[in-house]
Order: structure tokens, then sequence, then C-alpha cells
């Protein structure tokens, strides 16, 4: 047995891994693209600048005003379904919230009676006091639209919170209904509400924005610029956001939620994160919207609206921030100006060859058909929208493919797997009496296991022996019945699943649980999750502790991908559902340890790999294991248990029925009767026999 | 009317809304129970039978309620409504599984529910454009006879008809899903498709003739609202259908008697929470009773497969 590695290694990253991202193809490629990108987007800034002066019609303006509100929502739409995977169908309502926010503390709609609870907040300005005929007189909500924005984004957030919270235990189709429930519970709510809302009728007389004693009054212009001010800081939230760590960890829970909360994720949290700043994003919108037309009625805010802003998305591409922004401009303008040019063109045809129908044809009337048949129709034949979420990646060439020939053991020159320093004569991992039972099944009846640091435990047994539940319930993902957990002395029994990554467990997946749709770094990089902090605000910021933050993560993330030589490396950018099979064993194992574990449990890790590839693999595990990582791994394939474990733990029926050396466990008789069924005297009896 | 009239009176009101709910929830517990997902075009297949009901009584020579039928012959002319309706919405079922649904089996996520959003949509905007936005008067030969009960509710003959007719369409599903061979091979691929495929089960066909059933249970419903309020509208299927989900939910989706239990709660929440509370609050009852349900009992108060899935 080979002197395990505790310390940790004194060897820093090279310099060579730092310009890493230069000699892989994928990335250098993608650079080159993307340096024309900036040029892009001022063109089109320019443009959008100029477009009032160009126009000048005022009601195009205001039409394009109009559509960068509905952009504005789909932006915040995008953050809840596409990139959290949070289907939303009651997203109108945190619009709905927003617009009455400002419209109740902005108009003549509520006068309580006047007294000295209001007087500071009239020195603050926030209210005016009215005595039309004399008396104790009203109070007039005059809160400014300035300060409205940030307040109408909070009040939507929290009920992004709230509406969100039930939702969280809820998956897939049935989030969809509660938020649909939701939706539909607010606009009656308004409607039944007079004093707040004036019902059914709606608010009327909001008071518009003023800046520096301007007045926006009824004109589209300041409107229109107002709007393109907020959708560029909207676009570089999401943009921002996206490309972070808790853009990643959304990505992460949308792909796979399990899967995520195994790699540190706290998905409760980063769920109601994504409720909280999409609802938001609607709730500003809604202020914007409801001064640019100074009334807001329940009908604005139906389910209608809140699948127009899906079709929006999903025309544009669910999880593109450039996508929805196309696609809902492309929505909004079709619905004002093109199909109503259409209708004309249509009527004036129908005058001319005096066919009735045409005439009366409105075309305008039937942007809900379109909306349907656009849905169906992405659905059916382009569900990655118009700009998809993921430019294409070329597959390598048969050169980049041989282009590092180092596939064996681990490079010296690593840096440490991990940061900690572990007594090596006290167990690393303790489990006493873990016990769990599904229903009348014992899949784990009172395991005791003692693991020492530095050593590979291998553990086999039968199917159905409870290998894996074994495994669930030492990262959380299973609460135990009974028994304990302790690591490195310190109790973990019935953390979450991300609390046990934090404290350095992580594992793998017997029938892989990769995040499909990122990246092979990508993937990599939710694994620097809990070693990392940068929030959402932090994020948006981009401090340059954020950014160093966020360089170290990539160069930690690359490094543990180089433990793979070249077979994960030139795929960096690719996406982790194209890999081979082999490939995205190996991108399981690299996600794990780049969360910088002092314990890895792999689930089957040579499962599907030939035997040059067993060989390589068992080789690279022996190696973590110099190199100060505890390994838990269950295996089928004997020969490399064998080969690398120094202890092996046999399971039967939720059991342990064997523990000791490789050969040790190769002469127990209840080992052999587990696996060959057979009494052992007859095993002894074919034993004389032969 | 004494207030316990008032209470009778609302009882029969809810149950036969109930009774209708119930007919369209199966639609729904169905789908979900073979293929694990909402549709959404269900709500306007439902919207879609009540103008099919009401263009075959029209294609019979009945406007309005020019011609009102007492026996036999009222009876035969609602029995060929009802099975030209009935066939009607559930070919227009199978023809959205076949074209829409059946290319986006076992795509992850949830892609065909939002195409059945965009179905419900184009079948909504079709009927909008086709036949216009006022309401329909429909063509009713029913007789408004009436029977006073307990001194001042009163029991009609439609509601008679419609329970009677909705019982009936419900043993007769029951008997198709527990006796024939078809049935039960809707039963075990609702368990397992899988392993009903391996054992010869044609899972397309189990799906298509769900569909089939599912839809003209719809209609069925559909020519049931006509009759019942004389009159119908492009708009009426979104607010049916939601209650009707709901009714699903309830009852535990997937679970057949649920959905008819589930059904007539929802039309006696709906009748008695109008009479007792009001009736611009019943919508949010019945939302916030649907959000309850899914938060902290999502298999339904009978239930069975719970409908969080990974």
């Amino acid at each position: 047995m080979p002197e395990p590695h505790l310390e940790p290694s004194e060897t820093t990253p090279p310099a060579a891994m730092i310009r890493l991202h230069s000699w892989i193809p994928a990335i250098r490629d993608r650079a080159k693209s993307e340096r024309f990108r900036p040029w892009l987007y001022g063109l089109i800034l320019l443009f959008a600048l100029a477009f009032p002066y160009i126009d000048g019609n005022e009601g195009d303006i205001d039409s394009a005003a109009n559509a960068l509100a509905y952009a504005m929502l789909a932006l915040g739409l995008n953050i809840v379904v596409g990139f959290a995977g949070l289907l939303d169908l009651g997203y109108a309502a945190f619009f709905a919230i927003g617009a009455y926010t400002y419209g109740a503390f902005s108009s003549y709609q509520m006068q309580p009676e006047w007294s000295s609870f209001w007087v500071p907040l009239q020195w603050l300005g926030l209210v005016q006091h009215l005595t039309p005929d004399g008396g104790i007189g009203t109070v007039h909500f005059a809160v400014s639209f300035w300060l409205m924005i940030p307040v109408s984004a909070l009040v939507a957030a929290c009920f992004g919170v709230v509406f969100g919270a039930p939702t969280l235990r809820l998956k897939g189709d049935y989030l969809a209904i509660v938020t649909l429930g939701f939706g539909e519970i607010v606009p009656i709510v308004a409607r039944n509400w007079p004093y707040v809302t004036n019902g059914a009728q709606g608010l009327s007389g909001v008071t518009t924005p003023k800046l520096f004693g301007y007045d926006f009054s009824v004109l589209s212009t300041p409107y229109y610029y107002l709007g393109l001010v907020m959708i560029v800081f909207l676009i570089f939230v999401s943009t921002r956001l996206k490309h972070s760590r808790i853009g990643r960890a959304w990505l992460a829970i949308r792909e796979d939620e399990i899967a995520a909360e195994a790699m540190g994720v706290n998905r409760t949290r980063l769920k109601l994160l994504a409720f909280a700043i999409g609802a938001s994003f609607a709730g500003s919108t809604g202020t914007f919207f409801v001064a640019k037309l100074q009334t807001a009625s329940p009908e604005m805010f139906m389910f209608p609206v809140s699948v127009m802003l899906l079709v929006m998305i999903v025309l544009g591409g669910i999880g593109s921030v450039a996508g929805v922004v196309v696609g809902a401009l492309v929505l909004q303008l079709l619905q004002s100006w093109f199909l109503q040019d259409l209708t004309q063109w249509i009527h004036a045809l129908g005058n001319l060859t005096g066919i009735v129908f045409l005439q009366q044809l409105d075309l305008v009337q039937s942007i809900e058909l379109i909306f349907g048949i656009i849905l169906v129709f992405m659905m059916l034949y382009r569900r990655q929208g118009i700009i998809p979420e993921r430019a294409a990646v070329t597959a390598l060439s048969y050169d980049e493919q041989n282009a590092m020939p180092s596939r064996r053991s681990i490079e010296a020159r690593l840096a440490p797997l991990h940061r900690r320093t572990i007594d090596p004569s006290k167990p690393i991992l303790e489990i006493k009496d873990l016990a769990k039972s599904f229903g009348g099944i014992h899949a784990v009846a009172g395991i005791d296991l003692s693991v020492m640091p530095g050593t590979i435990v291998g553990i086999i047994g039968p199917n159905g022996s409870g290998k894996t539940t074994f495994f669930n319930l030492i990262t959380g993902l299973t609460d135990p019945d009974r028994g304990k957990i302790l690591l490195e002395g310190e109790d973990i029994t019935g953390l979450k699943p991300h609390r046990v990554v934090e404290k350095g467990i992580a594992r793998t997946f017997q029938n892989l649980r990769l995040f499909s749709n990122m990246t092979v770094l990508e993937n990599a990089l939710v694994g620097t999750h809990t070693r990392t902090s940068t929030g959402a605000i932090g994020a948006v910021l981009r401090l340059p502790r954020t950014r160093r933050e966020e360089t170290a993560a990539r160069d930690r993330a690359l490094e543990i991908l180089r433990i793979f030589g070249n077979r994960l490396i030139p795929r960096v950018q690719h996406l982790a559902h194209s890999l081979s099979y082999a490939n995205r064993r190996r991108l399981e194992i690299a996600r794990a340890l780049v969360s910088e574990p002092v314990v890895v449990l792999l689930d089957e890790p040579t499962a599907g790999m030939n035997p040059t590839e067993t060989l390589e693999l068992s080789d690279q595990i022996r190696s973590l294991r110099d190199r100060g990582v505890t390994v838990l791994m269950i295996e089928h394939k004997l020969a490399v248990v064998n080969e690398i474990a120094d202890k092996v733990v046999v399971l039967d029926h939720g059991e342990k029925i064997a523990e000791g050396t490789p050969k040790e466990i190769h002469s127990n008789k209840e080992v052999l009767r587990a696996y060959l069924g057979r009494t052992t005297d007859a095993i002894a009896e074919a034993a004389t026999a032969s | 009317m004494t207030a316990w009239d008032v209470f009778l009176q609302q009882v029969i009101n809810g149950v036969s809304l109930g009774a209708m709910y119930s007919l369209l929830a199966l639609g729904f517990t169905m789908v979900y129970g073979i293929i694990e997902l909402i549709n959404f075009a269900h709500f306007n297949v439902f919207m879609m039978g009540s103008f099919f009901a009401l263009w075959a009584l029209q294609a019979m020579g009945f406007v309005g309620q020019s011609h009102i039928l007492y026996g036999l012959p009222l009876a035969g002319v609602l029995l060929l409504a009802l099975l030209a309706t009935m066939l009607g919405s559930g070919v227009l079922g199978v023809a959205i599984e076949r074209f829409t649904l059946r290319p986006l089996r076992g795509v992850r996520g949830t892609a065909p529910m939002i195409t059945t959003i965009g179905l419900s949509f184009i079948l909504y905007n079709i009927i909008l454009l086709g036949a216009g936005a006022d309401s329909k008067n429909y063509a009713n030969p029913l007789p408004n006879t009436a029977w006073m009960i307990s001194g001042g509710a009163t029991l009609r003959l439609r509601e008679v008809l419609l329970w009677v007719v909705s019982l009936l369409l419900m043993l007769g599903l029951h008997y198709f899903v527990r006796f024939t061979k078809m049935g039960k091979a809707m039963q075990a691929t609702a368990q397992d498709q899988e392993a009903a495929r391996m054992v010869g089960i044609d899972v397309d066909k189990v799906v298509v003739i769900t569909f089939f059933l599912g839809s003209a249970l719809a209609g069925a419903a559909g020519l049931i609202f006509g009759l019942y309020y004389n009159y119908t509208s492009y708009i009426i299927g979104y607010q049916a259908g939601l209650r009707a989900f709901t009714a699903a939910v309830l009852g535990g989706i997937g679970n057949i008697p649920g959905a008819m239990l589930g059904g007539v709660i929802i039309g006696l929440i709906e009748s008695l929470g109008g009479q007792y509370i009001a009736v611009r609050w019943t919508d949010v009852i019945i939302f916030s009773l649907l959000v309850l349900v899914l938060v902290f009992r999502p298999t339904g108060l009978i239930g069975r497969a719970a409908p969080t899935r990974s």
C-alpha cells in the first residue's frame, strides 16, 4: 500500500495553467467569434437611440415603448422559466402587483382622513394634505415615480417569494398549475378590492413621472427613452447573473435538481431567489407601464398576458437573453405595426374585389391564434427558439482529440485536491447502526463502518443489497430511520445534501446525473458552488473580488478536468449530453472533485467502460487516494476492487456481511454464498471434487 | 323560500354543475394517468364540444327553443346529438394527440404541456374568428318541466337528465376500464408503460383510445353545458376547464373515481360558496383549494400516484 499523502501538497498551479484557455481550440474559436459582438450591440443601441428621430410618428414610438415594456417582462420571466427551469404560468400577477403598487400610491384613489400620523410623510414629500373645503382634509398619496420603481420591484420580489414558497416541492407541470392559480387569484383580488384598485373600472389619473421639472405627461418619446434605459439595465443584469455562480446554480437546478443539490446548491434558496428576481423585473415594469398609461385595470393582467410572455420567450429561445428580447419585440411589433397594416391592405383588397369576408377580417384580433400556432410550431420543430441559448460547437478533429497524449495518473504538479489537514490516525468517516426501510423492505439494516483517511474502500454486493441507498443516506439525499454518520468526528446525520457537500463529501451517481445542457466546463464549475460565495448582487456588480473568485474557480475546474488528460479538456465547451458514456462518467467524477471533498463516493465509476478505460480510471482513482482523498466506491467489476481497494465491504440484504482486505473477502464463505447462492457445503464439495 | 329550501336548491344546482365538471375532469385524469401530461387543450375541446352539439341540433332543425319535445322523440334527438358530439370531439382529441403530442412523446420537461396551451389558444380563436364573439342562444328541445320539492326548491327535468346521462357515461367508462381487454391494457399502461409494451400492449393505440374517450366525455359535458345554461360561447372553456382540472386534482389526478367525487365537490363549492360567501370570491376559493391540495396533499383526497416527478 503506497503512503497516503495527507498533507496538502505544496505545489501551486503552474503559470501555464493560467493561460490554459488559449490552447483549447473551442475556447479560442469562441473568443474570435465574440470579438464582433460589442460592435453589433453598439450598432443596435445607436439605432434604438436614433429611432424616435428616424420614425417620428408618435403612434409608432408609443408602440415601441410598449414593446420595450413587454421585453422587460419577458426578461424577468426568462429568469424564472429559462434560467431556473420553473414554468410560471401566472407571471402577469407580478406585473399587476407592480402596476397597482405605483398606481395606488400615486393617484387620488386612496384618500384616508388626515391625521398627525401623516405629517412626517408629508415632510418626506410622500403624501400631500388636501383640504378642498376646509375641515380635517384628506391624504393624497404622491410618491415619486423614481422612488416607486425600486419599491415596486421590492414589493413584487416579496410576492415572488410568497407565491414561490409553496411550489418548492413541486415539479414541472404541477408547479405551473400552482403559479397559474396565483396568476388567477391576483386579478380577482384586484377586481374585488375597490378601495385600493377601483375594482373593474380600474385606476385612473395616475401621476406621470417628472424629471428635473420636465413632465413626461402623455408624450411617447420620454417613455421610450426611459424604457430603453430600463431594458439595457435589465439585459445587463440578466447577462451578468447568467454567467455567474448564481446563474450556473440555476441552470443546474433546471437540468437536474437532485444532482444540483448533491453538488452543493441550496435549491430552496436559489429557487426563491429566481422567483424574487424574476418578479422584481415585472414589478418595476408594472410601475413603468402604469405611469405610461396612467391607468390600470384587472384585465391587463389576466392569463392571456402570461401566455403571451411565454410565447415571447419560447419564440426567442428559452434561457437566451438576446433571444427573449428579440422574441418580445418581434411579437409586439408584429401585433401593433405589421398586423394593423396588413389588415388595412386586406380591407382595401376586399373593397376592390367586393369580398365581404376580406373587408371584415381583423388580423389584430387573431393575434392569439398566431400565439397558439407559434407555441405549437416552436415546440414541435424548434424548441431552442430563434436565437438558441447555446451556439453549436463543432466536433473535435482527429488531431485535436489526440493533442494531449497524457492519460495516465495525475501529474505531480497538480494543486492539492482539498485544503484540509486531516489527522491520519483517526477514522475520517464513521457510520454507526445506519438503517433505512422503504415500506417493509430493509434497504439498509443497521450498518457500522469505519473508514480511515487516505484509503479506498470498495463496496460490493448483489443487486438490491442496499449499496446505493447507503450512499444516499451518507450524502443526505435520503434521511435515515436511525443511526449516525460522523465526518472527522462531526455528526452530519440528517444534513441536507448541499450541507453535506460543504462538509466535504461529494459523490457521483450510478445512472449519471450530469447537467445535460450545460457545457463540460460549466458542469465542473457547479462543483465550486460551495467553495465560492458570490451572491446575486455580487454577480451583477462583478467587483474585483468576484472576478478573482471566478478566475480561481475556472482554473480549479480546468485543472481537475485535466486529471483525465485529453479526454475532457478539449471538449470543455461541449454540452455534457454530447459526450461519450465513459467521458460522462469522468465528468461526474471531476465535478465531484472540484468541490474539494475529503471523501468521495463513487457509484459504479467504471460501468460501461472498456477494459483499457477501466484500467486508466482505476489508476486515476488510486492517484486520488495518494493525493489525500478518501474514496468509497461501489463497484461490480471485482477485478477493479481487488486491484485498488485497501478494504472491501460486502453488503447483502442491507447488512454488512463481511469486511476486510480483498484477499480476506475472497475466502469468506458468507460472501460466496451471497454471490453464488450456494450453501458453503456445496461450495466445499465442488472444491473437493475438482 | 326558507333557509333550508335555499340550501337544498343550491345542493341541486351544485350536484348538476358537479356532474358536468366530473365528466370534464375524467378527460384530464385519464390522459394524466396514461402519459403524465396536463392537457390544456382539453379546456377547449369541451368548448368545441358544446359547439358541435349546437351545430348537430341546428342540423336537425332546432333553433332556440323552437321545438319542444317530450318522451321518446326527445330521448332520440338527445341521444343522436350526444353521439354526434362525442364522436366529433373524440376525433378532435385523437387528431390533437396524433399530430402534435405524439411527436413530443418522450421529450423531457414541459414542452408537451406548453404545446397543449398553444393548441388551446388555437381552438379558442378558431371559434372566436369563425363563429364570432357573441354568446350563442342554444338550440334546446328540452321542456321547462320542473317539480316543486320540499316547499320552495325546484328540481327541473334538465337536472334529472343531466344526472342520469352523466351517471350512465361514468358507469360505462368504469365498466370499460375495469372489464374490457382494452380497459385492462389502459390500466397496465398507466402503471408502467415500458412493461405494458413488453407484454405486447400497443401503447400508441391505448393513448389514442384514452384521448378519444376523454375528449368524447368532454364533448358530452359541452352538450350538457349548452342545454343546462341555454347558451354557449367561445370563452366557456377556460373557467369550466380550470374548475374541472381542480376537481381532478382534488380527487387525485390519475384516479377515475376521484375525478367524479372531485367534480361534485367543486360543483357544491361553486353553488354553496356563491350563495353563502359571494359569487365574486368563488374563483379565489376554488384556486386556493387547487393550490392548497397540490401543496399539502398532492395525491388528492383519495390519492394514488403522487404528481411530483423528476
